[in-house]
């Protein structure tokens, strides 16, 4: 192993500690000791980073995104939004967000999608990626569960957007599809010209492909 | 050409998408180790080497060398203008109390009153706690390589940019009915605030320069270095102001230019 590559595994270990240590902290409310820790783990690190910056810049990528990713999620947790639930975070990886939409229009009303949001590193100065999990019969999510949300495209991200604002948006596109710009032509035609059978498809779909939901 | 046409035959297994943003990725990593974000001062020789063919650029950097002792470059990732207006002026703020106790003073309110203009409170706080942290740096008379070292960090240097573009936005959306008067396209302010201003990267022009040095109240000159004529020319926002702060302008990209 290259002394770059030690350095640079010694410094994931420190950060990854750091992290996990700030969340543990921020659940229960000791912020001070968090930061105090945070501090000198951060410390720490900055003697395992490099003179040409790029460790630092990576360093500073992920707790920046960790910093703002762990009080955004704070906030969802509380706020307990009725269409997204049962929220998954493993503990060691802050960047990747699990949960089952459930939407409250038909035809998916009667079932939860698991989705799956991706954080980059660079976040929040890069988007989020949002995937479904759960097969759903939509005019705007494709077989590969990806989905096109304007919100999140990478030319139109803001870093200001929230992500409770992004899983807003995507409540109501999947309850009011977009039929103008699909990424499954076949559905969004079907959505406009016999709605009735769009309706029928896509709640057989719904009942034989998505979770249950959650009981209140 | 039959051959031809197979290369460019769509491949549905292939995601365009993806491998066009994986293409910019690496122009941009590239764009990363050859240019930091911000420069030392560097003489024009550079500029000199760059447009060593170009007689009217000849011209002009003459012109230039004539009016002014060094530059700093930008790196040119669509956020240069913020960078060197957000660098030059507080790289100006570290010899000027006067100035700088005037701009705290702005830079302080300024978060509440994008949060009046409905901006998210949660997301503007974020960054208005690092651009403060920084103007807190400058009134601790941290050194000038400190300052140098923190635009230099890509996402303290970011945060930065995202709130001087918050600024913008908000002024914009101010004075939305004068400004609607120069919207393309039959855009609301707002519309062109989410494209043109908020996202990172997105290049300036005329009407950003005009909102933020408005929002702040800091002048600034623009050194127009392009087609016209023999010499740069000079620009001040807002006209017959003195300037703060002077950039220079080629096509796409800003620089900080110094007075001799």
């Amino acid at each position: 192993m290259s002394k770059n590559k030690t350095v640079l595994l010694y410094y994931y270990l420190f950060v990854n500690k750091a992290s996990t240590y700030a969340r543990k902290c921020s659940i229960h409310g000791k912020t001070d000791i968090y930061q105090n820790q945070f501090l000198v783990y951060f410390r720490v690190s900055y003697l395992f980073s490099l003179p040409d910056g790029t460790l630092s810049d990576v360093r500073n990528n992920k707790m920046a995104a960790t910093r703002r990713l762990t009080k955004e999620l704070g906030d969802i947790r509380k706020a307990a939004m009725p269409s997204f639930r049962d929220i998954k975070v493993d503990e060691s990886n802050i960047l990747n967000w699990q949960a089952l939409l459930t939407p409250d229009q038909p035809p998916y009303n009667k079932g939860a999608f698991r989705i799956e949001i991706n954080f980059p590193a660079e976040y929040p100065f890069k988007p989020p990626k949002i995937t479904f999990k759960t097969k759903i019969y939509h005019p705007n999510i494709d077989e590969k569960g990806q989905v096109c949300l304007p919100i999140i495209s990478p030319e139109n991200w803001k870093p200001a957007t929230k992500t409770d604002q992004v899983i807003q948006a995507l409540v109501s596109l999947v309850n009011e599809p977009e039929p103008e710009h699909p990424l499954r032509g076949d559905i969004a035609e079907e959505y406009t010209k016999n709605k009735k059978l769009y309706l029928k498809s896509a709640e057989d779909y719904t009942k034989k492909y998505s979770e249950k939901r959650p009981s209140d | 050409m039959a051959e031809e046409k197979e290369n460019f035959a769509y491949d549905p297994e292939v995601n365009y998408d993806e491998a066009t943003l994986a293409q910019q990725k690496k122009i941009e990593q590239q764009i990363v180790t050859e240019q930091s974000l911000i420069s030392e001062r560097v003489d024009f020789s550079e500029l000199e080497d760059e447009y060593a063919k170009d007689e009217v650029f000849q011209l002009k950097i003459k012109d230039l060398k004539s009016k002014y002792a060094c530059m700093r470059k930008i790196r040119g990732d669509g956020n240069c203008f913020y960078r060197a207006f957000g660098f030059a002026y507080m790289e100006k703020l570290l010899s000027d109390p006067t100035e700088f106790k005037r701009f705290q003073a702005v830079a302080r309110q300024s978060k509440d009153d994008l949060v009046a203009l409905g901006f998210q409170q949660f997301t503007i706080e974020d960054f208005h706690d690092t651009f403060m942290e920084v103007i807190d740096k400058v009134e601790q008379n941290c050194s000038l390589e400190d300052l140098l070292q923190v635009f230099n960090d890509q996402v303290y240097s970011d945060y930065l940019v995202v709130y001087l573009r918050l600024l913008v936005s908000g002024y914009l959306q101010k004075e939305k009915d004068f400004f609607i008067n120069f919207m393309e396209g039959g855009q609301s302010v707002k519309e062109f605030c989410n494209h043109e201003v908020e996202p990172m990267s997105k290049e300036s022009d005329h009407i950003h320069i005009i909102a933020l040095t408005s929002a702040i109240d800091v002048p600034v000159r623009i050194e127009y270095m392009d087609r016209g004529g023999d010499n740069v020319n000079a620009h001040d926002f807002p006209e017959g102001s003195s300037p703060k702060v002077t950039l220079i302008y080629r096509p796409g990209h800003y620089d900080i230019l110094y007075t001799l």
